[in-house]
Formats: C-alpha cells, sequence, structure tokens
C-alpha cells in the first residue's frame, strides 16, 4: 500500500527523472487519494494520451527500479490491458488512452478539473469521481466495487453524466459499454447495498435492448 | 465518526462553537475531532485578535502544495478566488512563471490581480523566456507598461523590452479575445497588444 505522503515523493520522484513535460491523467485509486476518498492505494491507474510519453514514464520508472510484469495475472484476458510495472508493493497500471472496455474519453479528459503539477515536468490530471466509477467498472478487478460504493456514498452522483458517458462510449465503438455499466451497478445495488435509483437501471438496459433490436435489424 | 465523514461535515473554515453545532457535540467532543483531523494534517489554525482559534480545515492542507492563485494572492492588493484546483509540488513557483499563468488563463479578474507581480518580478531573464515559450512577450510587455501607469515597478530590462517589441509585420494580438481598452491606446498602439482594461477597471489598485 502507499501512501498519500509516499505516493507525493514517488511522483516528484519520477517527475525529476522526464526528459519532458509529461501529461497524464490519474483515474483510479490515485484519484480517489486526491480527492479525499481514501489514505491509501494499492495500484497507481494512469491514463495517458500519446505512446510517447508512456515511454518516457515508463523509461523514468525503470530507471527508479521498477520492474515490467504481466498484466494477464491481474486482468486475465480483458482487453487494452495495461502495461505494468512493480516495484515491492507498488504497482503502475499504464493504459493508452483506452482502458479495457472503456475509453478514456474527450468528455472524460474536460470533466478532469483538478491538477497536480509535480516540479517541472509531470502534471497529473485528476480524474472526476463519475469517470472513476466508469473506469472502476471498467477495470472491475478485486477492490474496484468497493472503491466505486465509496464514492458512490461520499458524493452526489449525477447519474445522468453516468448515462451520457455510456451513450458517448457506445458511439465511440465501445458496444458494451452500457451494459457492462448496467451489470456493474446493478451488482452494487443488489449485493453492495448501494443506493442506485432503479430508473438509471432501467435506461441502461433499455439502451442495451435498443441496441440488440438494432442489431437484429441490421 | 469515520475520518472522512468528519472532514466533509466540517471542510471549511470553523470555530470551536460551529463545530459543536455541525456535530451535535460538548466542547471537549468538539476538540477531540479537530485533534483528529489536526494529527492528519488536514488542519490550519489561526488565531484571533480576541484569542479565539479559527480552524481552516480542508484536504488541501495535507495534500500541501501551491498554487499560482496563492502566489498572486500573497503579493497582489486585489484577492482573487481559486477558479480552479492547480497544485504544484516539490518547488515554489516563481513570480515569472505565475504572471505568464496568469496571462495565459485569459481571465480578466485574474490578470488584473496579477499585474501587482511586477512590483516584484526581477529576473527579466527568466521572465522573456518563459514569455518567448508561450508567444507571450509583447502581451507581458504591454500589461508592463500598463502597469507603470498605475502603481510604482521594477524597471524593464532593456533586452526584454527590446527583444518583446513587435515588428513592422506583426499584427494586432488580444490578451482577452475580443476585449480591447477605450484609455491605453498609446500603449496598444506601441506593442500591438489589445489590452483588456479600462482606465476604472484599475481603480481598486488606487
Amino acid at each position: 500500500m502507499i501512501t498519500i505522503e509516499q505516493q507525493q515523493g514517488l511522483l516528484l520522484n519520477i517527475s525529476r527523472r522526464l526528459d519532458k513535460k509529461v501529461t497524464v491523467y490519474a483515474i483510479g485509486g490515485t484519484a480517489m487519494m486526491f480527492l479525499g476518498f481514501k489514505d491509501a492505494t494499492l495500484d497507481i491507474d494512469l491514463v495517458f494520451e500519446n505512446e510517447k510519453d508512456k515511454e518516457i514514464f515508463k523509461k523514468a520508472l525503470k530507471s527508479l527500479g521498477y520492474l515490467e510484469m504481466d498484466a494477464m495475472k491481474v486482468y486475465g484476458k480483458k482487453k487494452n490491458q495495461p502495461e505494468m510495472l512493480k516495484l515491492d508493493d507498488e504497482r503502475f497500471d499504464l493504459f493508452m488512452v483506452e482502458v479495457i472496455s472503456f475509453i478514456f474519453s474527450e468528455t472524460m479528459q474536460k470533466r478532469a478539473e483538478q491538477i497536480h503539477q509535480f516540479e517541472n515536468n509531470l502534471i497529473l490530471k485528476i480524474a472526476n469521481p463519475h469517470d472513476i466509477i466508469l473506469m472502476k467498472c471498467a477495470t472491475d478487478r478485486l477492490k474496484d466495487k468497493d472503491d466505486a460504493m465509496k464514492i458512490i456514498n461520499s458524493v452526489k452522483i449525477d447519474w445522468k453524466i453516468l448515462i451520457q458517458e455510456a451513450k458517448k462510449q457506445i458511439e465511440l465503438g465501445k458496444e458494451r459499454a452500457a451494459f457492462d455499466l448496467g451489470y456493474f451497478l446493478e451488482d452494487l445495488k443488489r449485493n453492495f447495498k448501494v443506493n442506485i435509483p432503479q430508473e438509471v437501471l432501467d435506461t441502461l438496459f433499455s439502451i442495451v435492448e435498443k441496441q440488440a433490436k438494432e442489431k437484429i435489424k441490421g | 465518526m469515520k475520518k472522512y465523514e468528519l472532514l466533509k461535515k466540517l471542510e471549511g473554515t470553523q470555530t470551536i462553537e460551529s463545530v459543536k453545532d455541525i456535530l451535535h457535540v460538548n466542547k471537549k467532543m468538539a476538540i477531540y475531532y479537530i485533534y483528529r483531523l489536526r494529527k492528519e494534517g488536514y488542519v490550519k489554525t489561526k488565531k484571533q485578535s480576541n484569542n479565539n482559534r479559527v480552524y481552516n480545515i480542508s484536504l488541501e492542507n495535507k495534500l500541501g502544495g501551491k498554487s499560482y492563485y496563492e502566489i498572486i494572492n500573497e503579493n497582489s492588493p486585489l484577492k482573487i478566488s481559486t477558479p480552479i484546483f492547480y497544485k504544484i509540488y516539490g518547488k515554489e513557483p516563481s513570480l515569472e512563471e505565475t504572471l505568464v499563468y496568469a496571462i495565459k488563463t485569459k481571465s480578466l479578474r485574474t490578470i488584473l490581480a496579477s499585474l501587482a507581480l511586477f512590483k516584484r518580478i526581477n529576473n527579466w531573464t527568466k521572465l522573456y523566456r518563459l514569455a518567448k515559450e508561450n508567444h507571450i512577450e509583447k502581451q507581458v510587455g504591454a500589461l508592463y507598461d500598463l502597469t507603470r501607469e498605475i502603481i510604482k515597478v521594477r524597471k524593464m530590462k532593456v533586452r526584454f523590452r527590446n527583444n518583446s517589441l513587435p515588428k513592422k509585420e506583426n499584427k494586432f494580438e488580444y490578451i482577452i479575445p475580443k476585449l480591447k481598452s477605450k484609455d491605453f491606446k498609446k500603449i496598444e498602439k506601441l506593442w500591438k497588444v489589445y489590452l483588456p482594461f479600462n482606465k476604472e477597471d484599475l481603480e481598486e489598485y488606487k
């Protein structure tokens, strides 16, 4: 586990090793720590806008002693897996725009309003809580549901944002977005007793039904 | 009570009395809750003239770092609220960086407040480099000349001025799109930059 203070120290260390300015989005536990939802995280999930920045970041991590590891161990056979680097207990999951079954879309990037700059070269943008839920739905690892539950119970969720983003993801070619989100939220409601309005689930599944009908027609 | 619930309820400026009211607890428990948050770095305490303590409670206190807006507020008589969350860690942003950031925000109030930075800016080489990187050296020059008309500022290095003044072929540029000055035409003409302020906008500096 890495705490807020340790994470800040680590990010400063990385920044000092970067050759150029790199902008990156924090989407998981790291984002939750910066937003005050948790004190520590197991892994640092980051999304890059371009391959070059990711390579520069990876180089900096390797110079700190981080070693690459097989993403299959955590993500199984899921698509768009991150590159993973590990040192002791700390793990970085480095995604490139696509996060498993979701795209870290332009609207998500715009919603990331909190900016943290580490020395000169590392600019970390923090995903909006709504988008963290969507990313938690995308990765759906152990603990991701706990994290999503924590967010939903802590802030006022504008469910329209989640529904709109699911639609946006479908437009971007991620056909499963509404289904995956609906399934994820339904599980939270049933098994974790999270207060999710039934009409949100109904809307998501009506989108899925519509998709199915269109497919049959086509 | 869980820490985050406590933090959420007490976020902002508080006194022992307000903590008592919010949490519906007695004085002893209110002190205990503030102690718990302070221990984790969430609390900054100020003493008022009547010896009462005022507590600023927020996650930002724990995160530390410094924002450009804090620097502007520390150096300007005009105080601005923070429109966006932008924190810098591991270094104290310089006044030169802060000025360039302020101009790039294209926010009238932020730029207006940042004019006071000219009083303390002395690294003109650094300012020129940063302004050049961001293609705003003419804007910096024009805002400097404008500031000189309202407050006492440090002298701009001749080299900065000579390197930044527009060439014949340069076109007029805006600092804030579509905003021109009625009162500072001379400066605008010299720098080929439209200034977003009129005389009355600068009255807060007097």
